[in-house]
């Protein structure tokens, strides 16, 4: 009985504290709102940085991940470095994790005839497995057979922009498109990949990897694509596809790709040698002796900076997971980066609060002593002081959300990614907030603190 | 029976190097619907004997009693305690809440008691109705004359019924005939067997008392029974 008349009391305390700090950012107004117009500048930088931050990541993200999941890109950067299609086509049942596998032939600029339109386009030479390893299905007709690929069929599937520019949105399919003098029948129409997704490939058209050597007059291949089904699939296949091509090229540590070379898939490649459990069954080609590689490798990590530098990076094995895993935390980076520059702001509004609420409490001295005197204790002072400050900062925080959530609006208008993130909208508020308890403290003790004989005298 | 019971009390304050003795030695004892005036020039620790009795401020020597309670070994918590459930407070410039309407300021010390709103409410009626206000009790201080703020300031004083009420120069911000309102609302509360303690300079206030105490540098000059205007 006795306890629960104390938490009464104490909540009609409270009630009445929360009140009087209501009404004393409402006894003057116009100070309130430039106390808040600081707070909401800093949470809406905070929100709108981080926003464009956030947008250029997820932007990045979408465009990495649209290359295909658990896709691994091998790919040859040096003359003497090749790649025959045998090895694309045999790595499913030669590497383990790797469920599909196509050689990959690019062309640029070849001449492509439609009717009487001549044009230049990009050829991209695959096999029959690549709508399984990109995750792009048609959406007319189909992708052309084994048997295609095998016969060097003239067969080819349109990127979707290429479809949809041929006939005005009918379907070309089964229609001749001429590719470097010879006749395609058209089989089928990708999917739409979306501008800048997918390396391009709407605007791209897709032939059997044997008619694009043909075209590019080559045996051999610049790059292979391999597609795992699990992310763990993919880790296991890159450790044992560094294996082979280490063994392959005899070098011992000059798989390890370079971190900047630029690559269709992407920018950031791999470290083969790094992940390479139980580095015993490469050293037969090691020059270095038996148990040494482990121990090596901060050092073969140094060796292969060297070797990029040099530019005599041999070949890159990539896999995009990992590449859209450190775009991802790059991007993390920065846009925290962004949002902590701009809570130094919400700082300076901070120090707004605490500037007003110092003003307040001198104000409000003689209020003060008579509340003491009618029997308010310090804690009630001080709640009250430190609701007040933190009032302010939370209208500060709403209006600076939808600040934030305009400019980020206006700029995503002009076209940049913007978005307003949830990670944006609660870090500004906590730091807004906590800043509000943060300034509000040193105030309200000082009213707390005040003799009631004191503050009755000042008036 | 003894409400407030002080021995030797002092009261040292320290300005700079200098330190000043406001009080010294007052041993005093004030009886149970007592109205008593304190008189002195000022500078004689008038005030600060005020201040030593409403809790506000603490001696620095000597025991006082008030009600039963030793109340110089309280904590600043339960010295807030004793404000609020002993000590009604009447100053010089009524000090009400500006933002706040009669009622609502008469309720506050109910609200640090931890009183609930329904019965906050009927309490603060009675008391405005006491002092004749109970019409008024939705106005603004601003709307209202000094003599009904301090009326207000007055109801604020008695509607958590404490043992004693202190006025500090209660009708110094006043006219004559308004003052001389506040000090017939005295003694009709008075009467009603409340113990008034008020301090002034002015001797035709202070004759509203049935007992003057005179105090001269910090000490008790003359402590009389007061035959004059009470029973008039």
């Amino acid at each position: 009985m006795q306890n629960k008349g104390k938490i009464l009391s104490f909540f009609i305390r409270l009630k009445f504290s929360a009140l009087m700090a209501f009404d004393g950012i409402t006894s003057n107004l116009l100070r309130t709102s430039l106390t808040v117009l600081g707070i909401s500048i800093g949470v809406a930088a905070v929100v709108s940085l981080m926003g464009i931050g956030e947008g250029a990541r997820r932007s990045i993200v979408s465009q990495f991940e649209s290359l295909g999941e658990n896709v691994i890109v091998i790919k040859s950067n040096a003359e003497n470095v090749i790649f025959e299609p045998e090895e694309a086509e045999e790595m499913p049942d030669r590497v383990e994790g790797v469920e599909y596998a196509t050689p990959v032939v690019y062309t640029e600029d070849t001449p492509v005839r439609w009717r009487r339109d001549e044009s230049e386009m990009d050829i991209v030479g695959v096999n029959q497995h690549y709508p399984e390893i990109k995750d792009h299905p048609v959406i007319l007709g189909n992708f052309f057979t084994s048997l295609h690929v095998k016969q060097r069929s003239p067969v080819a599937v349109l990127g979707y922009n290429v479809a949809g520019n041929l006939l005005s949105g009918r379907s070309p399919v089964g229609q001749i498109i001429k590719i470097d003098g010879i006749n395609y029948r058209i089989v089928g129409v990708l999917s739409e990949k979306g501008k800048g997704q997918g390396d391009g490939i709407d605007d791209k058209i897709v032939i059997p990897y044997t008619s694009a050597m043909k075209i590019l007059d080559t045996k051999n291949i610049p790059e292979i694509w391999a597609k795992s089904i699990s992310a763990e699939d993919s880790e296991l296949a890159i450790v044992q596809l560094g294996r082979i091509y280490k063994r392959k090229i005899g070098l011992g540590y000059n798989i390890t790709p370079n971190n900047e070379q630029e690559a269709p898939g992407g920018d950031i490649d791999e470290d083969v040698s790094m992940e390479a459990p139980g580095g015993e069954e490469v050293i037969v080609e090691e020059p270095e002796p038996a148990g040494e590689p482990d121990s090596q490798d901060p050092e073969s990590e140094n060796k292969d900076e060297n070797v990029f530098k040099k530019g005599e990076e041999p070949l890159t094995i990539t896999s995009l997971n990992n590449l859209v895993e450190e775009a991802d935390q790059a991007n993390r980076i920065m846009t925290v980066l962004l949002g902590g520059i701009a809570a130094v702001s919400l700082l300076v509004g901070g120090i707004g609060i605490m500037n007003i609420m110092l003003v307040a409490v001198t104000e409000r001295t003689g209020e003060i002593g008579v509340r003491r005197a009618m029997g308010a204790k310090k804690g009630d002072l001080l709640i009250q002081f430190m609701l007040e400050a933190v009032y302010v900062s939370i209208i500060g925080c709403i209006v600076g959300i939808l600040l934030g959530s305009w400019a980020v609006s206006i700029v995503s208008n002009y076209g940049l990614p913007a978005v307003v993130s949830f990670d944006s909208v609660k870090i500004a508020s906590f730091v807004a907030i906590a800043s509000g308890l943060l300034f509000g403290v040193y105030p309200a003790i000082n009213a707390s603190n005040l003799p009631p004989v004191e503050a009755l005298k000042r008036q | 029976m003894e409400i407030i019971k002080m021995e030797n009390i002092a009261k040292l304050y320290k300005l700079g190097q200098v330190q000043v003795e406001a009080l010294k030695n007052v041993s005093l004892s004030i009886n149970d619907k007592e109205f008593v005036s304190i008189m002195g020039p000022s500078g004689s620790g008038k005030s600060t004997l005020l201040n030593v009795i409403g809790c506000l401020d603490r001696a620095t020597g000597g025991t006082y009693e008030l009600a039963g309670n030793f109340v110089d070994k309280l904590s600043d918590s339960k010295m807030s305690e004793i404000r609020n459930m002993f000590i009604g407070f009447v100053f010089q410039n009524f000090h009400l809440l500006p933002r706040m309407n009669a009622k609502k300021n008469v309720e506050i010390p109910l609200i640090y008691r931890g009183i609930n709103t329904k019965r906050r409410n009927e309490l603060a009626e009675n008391a405005l109705e006491m002092v004749g206000l109970k019409d008024r009790m939705h106005h603004l201080p601003s709307q209202m004359s000094g003599g009904q703020q301090q009326r207000v300031a007055i109801a604020r004083a008695i509607v958590g019924n404490p043992s004693i009420i202190l006025a500090d120069e209660p009708t110094g911000a006043l006219d004559t005939k308004t003052g001389e309102l506040i000090m017939e609302l005295f003694i009709k509360l008075n009467r009603k067997s409340m113990t008034i303690v008020q301090v002034t300079h002015a001797e035709e206030i202070a004759e509203y008392g049935s007992r003057i105490i005179r105090l001269m540098d910090g000490e008790i000059v003359s402590d009389e029974i007061n035959g004059g205007k009470i029973n008039v």
